[in-house]
């Protein structure tokens, strides 16, 4: 008889749990040294029970097949010209959005769990976030490969990197993260391994890759179900994390009931981009944003909330707000790029006639009362040549960074606007859930990075937007921003299609 | 049309149906599986069949390469069967689980008593030794009725040639039906079993609780047989919810262990009790009781739950508020035809729950 093979439970114990060591001549706390400072009682690392069991054999074994596979069909795409086979090309502004958006999320992402996963005593959890960091890094690599082939061919994706660290609207996305990571390593895990990892990344991936499938772009279809095959430890982690932290000692449980009410806060202001890109952005629609919102958030994360409420947490504070904004933030949030669309880094539009019907039969408690008016007067303006672009910057919120266009969502024509004093200065805010976060801490918060307030301050060149948007951004003027309409984009497609039925 | 998938290491089996995959048959039948996507997109759900030939369904190509449909390696989620089935799945055996056959016997019925006015009680005698544990279940095979039915069984496992079953009388249920108006002494059933991952987790030496409700007794009932027959020294409460007095059977056996045993506590609780019943103990539900007897504080404890879902689901909430979790929470969901409940998303948050 063979001799007995190890079955994967005692397999991962060797491989990784007996990695540990006993910290015979040095203080284990000054080796931990974030370990308590969060509030977080942590009684008994051992009750960590290992979300996943991939050894790290296996693990490159797998990446390295998955990458094998993904990089063929990121050839394969190239010498087809698959560029050719997407939509129109204002698709490809989704994918402008998502690689200097998105991508260095995923960039932080890796560093946030490095950083994380060597603070935890429990060697179960140092192992997951390990792996979850090479991860992520494996998708920030194979989503600029998969997008360097369109770069060859449209404008706006050339600095992806140096943009996510300036231009206005991505300090949005950066700024999450940045939140994220500047905090204890017990908060980090309910932000991005919790609420973002396991609530509101299918809101994020889902739509887009289905919307990628629709639009014709198997490169970006490819190198999502290639990072959603990474997502199942991801997932599985965020979920022990929460389990381990409410059992671990009750006196935890109001402090991550803070940080789900802050974080799905966060989270669903982040995906107002999202939401925009959905109901916007992409020619051949998948489902409006309200739909995938009540799938993939109501639904979905309803059945969530219904386990954990017995550990004692409850909904996410301004649940019931979150429930109304459904209805607007996509159009809210369009409208504000396509007024600043001069100053963006990816082209705007009007949508078109059979769009407008689209949107009013999808929303239609709301997109013919509040916002279609709006494109009929913008279709007015465009028609007489005065294609409207604002000339102020925007204010913006002092913690999601966002423009102030959210309206009361019991009053959609009027702009909400809150505010905090702090230390004899005012500060401002889109929303109540953005004044708590501020409030809770506002000695973090008083330290953002606004890009408005920058560019007043002289810190971003200038003293014209132009400049700023040149030299500052290193915007190709006239290339990367401005309407669809008339762009190098639309023409060079033109050309491409020309002839072709 | 159905085919029967064994899922090692714990030996449990599940039916599947034609066109269903094997995720959610085991789901839907108690058997938990590592899940997340529920869509082939992740690859928690990955599964080595040992035996059987299985259509891998819409499987991405990322969660299950190709070198992985090689070897013979499913994403339960999207498989589903095209023959009878033996997968293995990344899940544990426990340490307690004496793991004894499933083996094929016939009863012959000896008594039919009246337990309570819904609740009958079945003893047989059987053709053969049966090795099993307290708290596991064996199926019933019924004339006229389309597959098999699941009861737990009440005797303790030292009486191995005996078989006794509590049964009640599921409104329009064909099985109990039959079992109630039909059955007479002296008939025979074919039976198989023993099944389940319902036992007393004996190398845990904590106090144990156990919550039961309906004809939900019948496994504690063992369970508890069989600790005290062993002479274990652990604190063991017994919590028994019934409408009323006449639901509340087997009071008589379970007042008496508590006289004869120092650390056998039983506490009735009826949420309806009738004017007649002149009752004085515990009024509200059964979970209320536990919670009323410990001060909403369980941790230190195993507890073990078995009845009808709404039962278990407020006891398990109960048990959570209190500071005691999944590791220490066992169960016995029953289920009935009328149970249509299940088909509400559920998320990945609990394993067993």
């Amino acid at each position: 008889m063979a001799a007995k093979k190890l079955n994967i439970k005692d397999k991962y114990r060797l491989l990784t749990r007996d990695l540990d060591w006993e910290f015979s001549y040095r203080d284990r706390k000054k080796a931990f040294p974030f370990e308590e400072f969060e509030g977080i009682k942590i009684t008994d690392w051992s009750k960590w029970e290992d979300p996943f069991r991939l050894t790290m054999d296996a693990y490159w074994k797998y990446q390295a097949e998955k990458e094998k596979k993904l990089y063929a069909i990121f050839d394969a795409f190239a010498q087809n010209n698959g560029q050719l086979n997407i939509t129109d090309p204002r698709y490809v502004n989704a994918l402008k959005i998502f690689l200097t958006g998105v991508s260095p999320l995923e960039y932080q992402a890796f560093q946030g769990f490095a950083h994380t996963g060597r603070q935890f005593g429990g060697v179960g959890a140092r192992v997951a976030c390990q792996m979850q960091s090479i991860d992520e890094l494996r998708h920030v690599q194979t989503q600029v490969h998969a997008m360097s082939h369109y770069n060859k061919f449209f404008d706006g994706l050339q600095d992806w990197s140096h943009m996510h660290d300036r231009v206005w609207y991505l300090s949005v996305p950066k700024s999450f993260f940045n939140d994220a990571r500047a905090a204890g390593p017990f908060e980090f895990m309910v932000a991005i391994g919790f609420s973002f990892e396991y609530v509101l990344t299918n809101l994020l991936f889902v739509p887009f890759m289905s919307g990628a499938a629709y639009n014709g772009d198997m490169a970006t279809v490819t190198f999502g179900f290639s990072a959603q095959s990474d997502e199942a430890r991801h997932m599985t982690l965020g979920l022990e994390v929460i389990k381990f932290l409410l059992e671990q000692h009750e006196d935890n449980v109001p402090i991550v009931q803070k940080w789900i009410d802050k974080w799905f806060w966060r989270g669903t202001r982040l995906l107002t981009i999202v939401a925009m890109m959905m109901d916007y952005m992409l020619p051949n629609k998948v489902m409006s944003w309200k739909e995938a919102w009540e799938v993939y958030f109501e639904e979905a994360g309803g059945a969530l909330f219904k386990d954990l409420a017995r550990y004692g947490i409850r909904m996410p504070k301004y649940a019931d707000v979150i429930e109304k904004e459904k209805e607007h933030i996509s159009h809210q949030a369009w409208w504000t790029f396509y007024t600043h669309g001069h100053a963006a880094g990816f082209h705007t539009w009007i949508p078109t006639d059979e769009e407008l019907d689209w949107l009013s039969e999808k929303y239609p408690d709301t997109f013919d009362k509040y916002y279609r008016p709006r494109w009929e007067l913008a279709k007015e303006m465009e028609a007489k040549g005065e294609r409207f672009y604002t000339k102020a910057l925007p204010q913006l919120c002092t913690t999601c960074q966002i423009p102030m266009l959210f309206t009361e969502m019991d009053d959609p024509s009027q702009t909400c606007y809150r505010d905090s004093v702090y230390e004899g200065e005012r500060y401002h805010f889109c929303s109540d859930g953005c004044k708590d976060i501020f409030d809770d801490e506002p000695e973090k918060f008083v330290q953002s990075w606004l890009p408005v307030h920058q560019i007043f301050q002289g810190n971003c060149g200038g003293p014209g937007v132009e400049d700023i948007l040149r030299d500052y951004y290193q915007m190709n003027l006239g290339a990367d921003n401005m309407d669809i309409k008339g762009s190098p984009d639309e023409t060079r497609w033109k050309e491409w299609k020309k002839g072709v039925a | 049309m159905s085919y029967e998938v064994t899922i090692e290491p714990t030996g449990d089996v599940i039916e599947v149906e034609e066109g269903q995959t094997i995720l959610d048959a085991a789901l839907r039948q108690g058997v938990w599986l590592p899940f997340a996507c529920g869509h082939g997109t992740c690859a928690t759900c990955k599964c080595q069949v040992v035996e059987g030939d299985v259509d891998l369904g819409n499987a991405s190509p990322f969660a299950l390469m190709d070198m992985e449909r090689d070897e013979g390696k499913i994403l339960a989620c999207c498989a589903m069967p095209e023959s009878d089935l033996t997968i293995e799945a990344d899940i544990d055996v426990d340490p307690d689980f004496a793991g004894h056959p499933v083996i094929d016997f016939v009863g012959t019925v000896t008594d039919i008593l009246d337990l309570s006015p819904t609740i009958k009680g079945i003893r047989f005698e059987l053709d053969r030794e049966v090795e099993f544990q307290a708290g596991q279940y064996v199926n019933l095979r019924i004339p006229g009725v389309e597959g098999t039915r699941a009861f737990s069984i009440a005797n303790k496992p030292s009486d191995n040639r005996t078989l006794e079953l509590h049964v009640r009388k599921v409104p329009n249920g064909a099985g109990t039906t039959w079992l109630h108006e039909t059955l007479q002494v002296g008939d025979t059933l074919d039976i198989s079993g023993p099944y389940g991952q319902f036992f007393v987790r004996k190398s845990d030496e904590q106090d144990v609780i156990f919550i039961a409700g309906g004809s939900g007794l019948s496994s504690p009932q063992s369970m508890i047989l069989d600790l005290l027959e062993a002479e274990d020294p652990r604190q063991i409460y017994l919590f028994q919810g019934a409408r009323n007095v006449s639901e509340l059977y087997n009071r008589e056996l379970f007042e008496g262990l508590d006289r004869e045993y120092d650390n056998f506590h039983y506490i009735p609780a009826l949420n309806e009790p009738l004017e007649e019943d002149h009752w004085e103990g515990f009024k509200g539900f059964v979970h209320e009781a536990a919670i009323a007897h410990f001060d909403n504080r369980f941790s230190g404890h195993k507890a073990y739950l078995c009845g009808p879902p709404p039962m278990i689901d407020a006891a398990i909430t109960a048990l959570m508020q209190g500071r005691l979790f999944e590791r220490d929470i066992h169960m016995e969901r029953f289920f009935t035809a009328a149970d249509g409940a299940e088909d509400q998303p559920r998320s990945a948050l609990f394993k067993r729950i």
